[in-house]
Parts: structure tokens; C-alpha cells; sequence
């Protein structure tokens, strides 16, 4: 109705309650850019297909839109200072690699976790175990308490940044990749 | 042995808060108020649900040795069983322990010639319990130790290799698994339960307990696909309990807002020994649905581990070995402060007046002779055990005043001579050498939070006892989130003997029960 009214309503208790308010619905949705999207038909070396204009890279690492995982391996050799063991979360090393997402999770609509089953139809958990053996101070890959039991998945996190499950209680400086 | 009552005076609960770390502990509380864990507290206990989810006789929650006892007897009964874990692995604190089976007149007992008795471990239990056990669970678990001890190995085929002694029995009764770990009878047991066709399900979690209008158990409600810690994940469902529900869910030592509730010294400058799930909200639910609580202030700390490592560590496996040959050591006075073989409470509380970690040490005779090699050589490892080529250098790393720390070991080396110990009353093994022999070993101690001797109330059939001064019908319950069986102090190596005596006894008892409906 007047002037007055319409300062009343933008002053700046409101503006900070609105700020607020935007605030906690980004903390509860996750921040608008931190959350990629998983596209099912990306090709690993995508990167914008999921992360859109997020800053992956620094802007000197070259364009990896066509690249596959060997064309990595020129810079980032395994076992290497650069190597993206334990730098990428697990699926991009899988998608990298043409182990795509419906690989593990089927062709369907809302992909669900896995079991570790789905990880053994590749990968043997006596054998890796037997790779490892001599690995400093423990071998990762079993243990007096569980033997090769463990889903893989407790430390060789695929949609997060791996972990080391044994530092629970341990102190065992593993690189998970 | 003569008594040590003289020597408790002044290590009580209460003498502790004048001590340094006391002091600090509680000032740190003041600071930062009652810690607040990942979980949210307990809910009340639903109604009965129209439809159920999921529906077995007996439903079990956790999977240690108790819950694996329970749901081997129940299947075995005709029961079907399910047991839930709401970590992603199997096993509990059961599959980390030490792997020690305290049971008198067994066949490594025998072997080693070792004169033992039900009444014996009954005793020594209710002696360091403060008579505070409930004699009865106290002498139902010392009379069927020996039994249940026979069963693990004969019928689910663990192996045990070696006898053990730890502080406060008056013999050595522990019988040791062949790989010094819980693990070697937890795996056995969940492939023998597996097998029978138990089902367990991991990362499923239990919200509340189901009720009916009588206040009977009747089920649970669970989260499916729960991802420890994260309270968000998971999917609600109700799993009907047709006769009983058996709640085998630890301890809660790990729970610093629920054992700071309970003690108050034992904020989070307290490390402990346990996995991360050792938490009370199952216990918690329990009494929401009307079970009773006993002396859940009783709280253990382990008096033999490392502040030099993370967790249980390998030093207990030294340490309990070394207790009787060699002497334990206040570095900032070269001397011993107390009886090597004394409890777990009597020596925590010991360190804990002082102040400040002190050590425990060996010779190249009694420590390879006693310790387990692989814990030895982890020790070593990782720096929390040391070895040294004579004394002197020993005294140099710990700043140790050496002259009256060489007099003592002479003092010590004498007991150890005359097989008795004027100072302290330590009990000192007929195979004890003097302290003589280069190099030397030795670890720090620090005590951490090892296990809740409180928790929910049983009788003899292992039911849950309620706030009803009744049973509480359709709810069983055996292992460390039961209270009362040890009293004060639990000692070491009883923690197996009650697990498998009582979720046995309630396994068999649920799969009794009247089905409801």
C-alpha cells in the first residue's frame, strides 16, 4: 500500500532469514554442485557428462573427454608418484577400464548397491591375497579375524573416497586405491 | 595369598578423582559437556505391526559369541532363527578378542597339572567381583565353564592350544585358541550355525522392540542395508519374533555419552579396546520395553594396554604374559608400585593414581617363553615394545632413575628367587627366572576402556528380568549386554565362559517359549 510497507518487507532481518533458510536447504540437499550426477551412459573420461562445470582438474591437466585408462597410464603409471590409485573414487577406475555402471548394477531404472558377489565374479579374494602377502605392515587383503571374508567395498570405496577399515582399531598406512 | 584389602584403600571409585588424571578427566567433562555419539537414543517400543516384514521363532541381535551360542541351540531345537549385525561384518568384539577361555578342570589344566575347581573360579570370581555378583548367575556360569568349553571344541571344533593365567585367579585357567583370537571360535561357530540354516543378515540394525498389549516381546523393528555410523541410510522393516527374541549385543564401552552418563571419569581422553559398534542403544531399547538395568557405573578398564598403539593393541598379549616373571615399573620413581597379579581394577586404578603410564618388562628368558611370538613381533613393529641390551639402556629410554631402578630389579630378582614377594604379594610362577638375562623388553601401559560389567538383568534361564519385578516375557539376553554375573570386576578370560554358557542356556529357553500367535 505505501513505501513504507514494501521497505518493511525486504529489510535486512528478512534478507538473513532468507540467506538462512537457503543455507540449511543446501546443507540438507548437499550443495548444488557437489553432488555429480551418474549418468549411466558416460564415458569415463567424460568428466563434464556428471560434473557439469565443476573444476575437476587443474586447468593445465589435458581434455580426457576421449581418452580411455591406458592413455592415463602415460602420465599416471601404477605404482607411480601420480598413480589414480587411491586419487579417484573406485567406478571412474572401473568405468576408465569399460567395467560400466550396469556392469554392476544391471540395466535398470534406480541402481541399488551391490553385494560383495558382484565384486568376486572378477576379482579372486584368495588370489588377491597371495599378491599382497608381502605387503608391509599387514597384508590388506586378510586378517586373523576375518580371513578374506570382507566385502571389498569396506575399504575400496567406488562412490566415495576409500578408506582403510583396519585403521578402526589399527594403524596400518595402506594406500587404498 | 593373604588378602589385599589394605591396598584397595584409597584406589576406591571415588579416591580416583583426586588423582591427576581424575582431575583432568573431569574438568575436561565440565568443559565439554556430555558427549553426544553418532546414534540417537533409544525409542520407545512399537505396537505390533499389521503386517511383518519378515518372521522367525527366534530372532537374535549381534553376532559374538553369545548371539552365535543362542542361535546354534535355538536351530538345534527346531527353532527358526535369524541373527542380526548391525555392522558390516560379523563378530562383534568377539572376533578382536584375546581368545581366552577361563574353565576350571580342563584338558590343558590337566596336562600342565594345574589342581582347579568350579568352586575355585567361583571364588576367585566372586572375590574380585567385591561379592557384588549375582551369586547365583556367578555359580551357574563356574559350574557349566568346563562343559561349555568341551562343546566349542567338540562339537563346533575350535581349536584350544595353550593355557594362560591372568590376574586375580588364583591358577591358570585360560584356555587359548590356537591363534590366540576370539576369531578362531566366532568363524567356527557362524559356519556352524550357517550350516544348521541360521540366517544372518549384516548391516541390519535394530530400532526398537516390538511389544504387544500385554508387554510381551513380539518382534523387532530393524533398518535393512544400515551403514554404520550413518543414521540416515537404511530401510525400515519389522521382523516378527514368533517365541523370543535373544538380545546379544555387547557392551557399550564405546559409548562415551552412555559410560560418561554411568562414570564420569571416562570421557574420550579414554581410549578402549573395543570395535566402534560397542555401543548401548540396543541395551537402551531393551529397558525402554521394560527390561531392567543393574550396576551399569562398573566399568572396566584394561590395565594392560599401550598408550604407544591404537586399540587392544598386541601389548595385552605381552603384558598378561609377563604378569609373575617379570616386575612392573613406576619410571618416575625405578620402582614397582603394585601387585603384578592383582585384578584388572586394582592394577588400572594403580596406573591411574599415579598418573602417568608405566611399564611392564621381561628377560630373554621369560619373554620369548611367554609371549606369543606373533604379538612379540607386531610389538616390536610398531614401536609399543622395546627391546634393550642391557638395563641401563632400558632406564636411559624411559628416564628411568637408574641406581634405584637396578636395586630394585635385585629386590625383585630375590622374591623371585624364594618364589615370594614381601612387597606386594605378586604371585610369581614355580617357573620364574630372575630378571637377569640381556636384552631386555619392555612396554608402556595406559589403561583403556575394556568392558561394562553392568547391564541388563537375567535369571538363571537367561530371561530378562523387568522393571516389573517380573520377567519380561518373550526377551532373553547372555553376554556382555547382561549385568550382575561379575560384579566389580570381571576377570579375564570369563568373558568367553559367560558368552557361551548363557547364549546358550538362552538360545534353548527361547526356542522353549509358547509361540504368541
Amino acid at each position: 500500500m505505501t513505501r513504507k510497507n514494501k521497505t518493511t518487507r525486504f529489510s535486512p532481518g528478512w534478507l538473513l532469514a532468507a540467506a538462512l533458510a537457503l543455507a540449511v536447504f543446501f546443507v540438507c540437499i548437499g550443495t548444488p554442485y557437489a553432488g555429480p550426477k551418474q549418468v549411466v551412459s558416460a564415458k569415463g573420461g567424460d568428466c563434464k557428462a556428471c560434473h557439469g562445470q565443476e573444476k575437476v582438474f587443474s586447468p593445465s591437466h589435458p581434455d580426457t573427454k576421449a581418452m580411455a585408462y591406458k592413455d592415463c597410464l602415460g602420465c599416471h603409471a601404477k605404482g607411480g608418484p601420480q598413480m589414480l590409485q587411491g586419487k579417484l573414487p573406485g567406478s571412474h577406475l572401473h568405468q576408465l577400464r569399460g567395467v560400466t555402471c550396469e556392469k554392476c548394477h544391471g540395466k535398470v531404472a534406480k541402481p541399488e548397491a551391490v553385494d560383495v558377489n558382484q565384486c568376486l565374479k572378477c576379482h579372486n579374494a584368495d588370489k588377491l591375497a597371495e599378491r599382497t602377502a608381502k605387503v608391509k605392515p599387514e597384508n590388506p587383503h586378510t586378517s586373523p579375524h576375518y580371513g578374506t571374508s570382507l566385502d571389498c567395498t569396506l575399504c575400496h570405496r567406488q562412490h566415495a573416497k576409500s578408506e582403510n577399515y583396519c585403521n578402526q582399531c589399527h594403524q596400518f598406512n595402506f594406500v587404498v586405491p | 595369598m593373604s588378602d589385599d584389602a589394605g591396598e584397595k584403600k584409597g584406589l576406591t571409585r571415588r579416591g580416583f578423582l583426586k588423582s591427576a588424571g581424575g582431575v583432568a578427566a573431569v574438568a575436561g567433562m565440565a568443559a565439554g559437556g556430555i558427549a553426544v555419539g553418532a546414534r540417537e537414543g533409544a525409542t520407545r517400543p512399537a505396537a505390533v505391526p499389521k503386517k511383518w516384514d519378515q518372521a522367525y521363532d527366534v530372532v537374535i541381535i549381534g553376532s559374538g559369541f553369545a548371539g552365535l551360542a543362542a542361535a546354534i541351540e535355538a536351530k538345534s531345537a527346531g527353532a527358526s532363527v535369524v541373527v542380526i549385525e548391525k555392522m558390516p561384518v560379523h563378530g562383534g568384539n568377539s572376533i578382536i578378542n584375546g581368545g581366552d577361555f577361563c574353565a576350571p578342570v580342563t584338558r590343558l589344566q590337566k596336562a600342565a597339572g594345574v589342581q582347579d575347581s568350579p568352586d575355585l573360579m567361583y571364588k576367585d570370581m566372586m572375590k574380585a567381583g567385591l561379592y557384588l555378583n549375582n551369586p547365583e548367575l556367578a555359580r551357574i556360569l563356574a559350574d557349566n565353564a568346563g562343559g561349555a568349553l568341551e562343546w566349542c571344541e567338540d562339537y563346533v571344533g575350535a581349536k584350544f592350544t595353550r593355557l594362560n593365567f591372568h590376574g586375580g585367579h588364583s591358577v591358570k585357567r585360560a584356555n587359548q585358541t590356537a591363534n590366540a583370537s576370539g576369531s578362531e571360535l566366532v568363524n567356527k561357530m557362524l559356519a556352524k550355525a550357517k550350516g544348521l540354516g541360521v540366517e544372518v543378515l549384516t548391516r541390519t540394525k535394530m530400532e526398537r522392540m516390538i511389544t504387544n498389549k500385554d508387554g510381551r516381546v513380539v518382534g523387532i523393528e530393524v533398518k535393512t542395508g544400515y551403514r554404520y555410523p550413518d543414521e540416515k541410510t537404511g530401510k525400515t522393516a519389522n521382523i516378527k519374533a514368533g517365541k523370543a527374541v535373544v538380545l546379544t549385543s555387547g557392551g557399550f564401552s564405546n559409548d562415551i555419552a552412555l559410560r560418561q552418563i554411568q562414570d564420569p571419569r571416562l570421557t574420550d581422553k579414554f581410549g578402549t579396546t573395543n570395535q566402534p559398534g560397542a555401543t548401548g542403544e540396543a541395551l537402551l531399547a531393551a529397558c525402554m520395553a521394560g527390561a531392567m538395568d543393574v550396576q551399569m557405573d562398573w566399568i572396566q578398564l584394561g590395565p594392560w594396554t599401550s598408550p604407544d598403539e591404537k586399540g587392544f593393541g598386541h601389548v595385552p598379549l605381552f603384558c598378561e604374559r609377563l604378569v609373575g616373571y617379570g616386575p612392573m615399573i613406576d619410571p618416575a620413581t625405578g620402582k614397582r608400585f603394585f601387585k603384578e597379579t592383582g585384578n584388572r581394577k586394582e592394577r588400572a586404578d594403580a596406573i591411574i593414581l599415579l598418573g602417568h603410564p608405566v611399564i611392564i618388562m621381561g628377560d630373554s628368558y621369560s619373554v620369548p617363553k611367554q609371549v606369543f611370538p606373533g604379538a612379540l613381533e607386531k610389538g616390536l613393529q610398531n614401536g609399543a615394545v622395546k627391546k634393550f641390551d642391557s638395563l641401563e639402556a632400558m632406564a636411559k629410554n624411559y628416564n628411568i632413575p637408574l641406581e634405584t631402578f637396578q636395586k630394585e630389579i635385585a629386590r625383585w630378582n630375590s622374591f623371585v628367587e624364594k618364589k615370594k614377594d614381601d612387597d606386594f604379594d605378586c604371585m610369581i610362577f614355580p617357573d620364574a627366572k630372575p630378571t637377569v638375562a640381556p636384552p631386555f623388553y619392555a612396554a608402556r601401559l595406559w589403561p583403556k576402556v575394556h568392558h561394562t560389567m553392568g547391564g541388563l538383568v537375567i535369571d538363571r534361564n537367561a530371561q530378562v528380568f523387568g522393571f516389573s519385578l517380573k520377567p519380561v516375557k518373550g526377551l532373553y539376553a547372555a553376554g556382555e549386554v547382561t549385568g550382575g554375573i561379575h560384579g566389580a570386576v570381571r576377570l579375564g578370560g570369563v568373558a568367553m565362559a559367560d558368552c557361551i554358557v548363557f547364549g546358550r542356556i538362552a538360545g534353548r529357553n527361547a526356542a522353549k517359549e509358547t509361540a504368541w500367535g
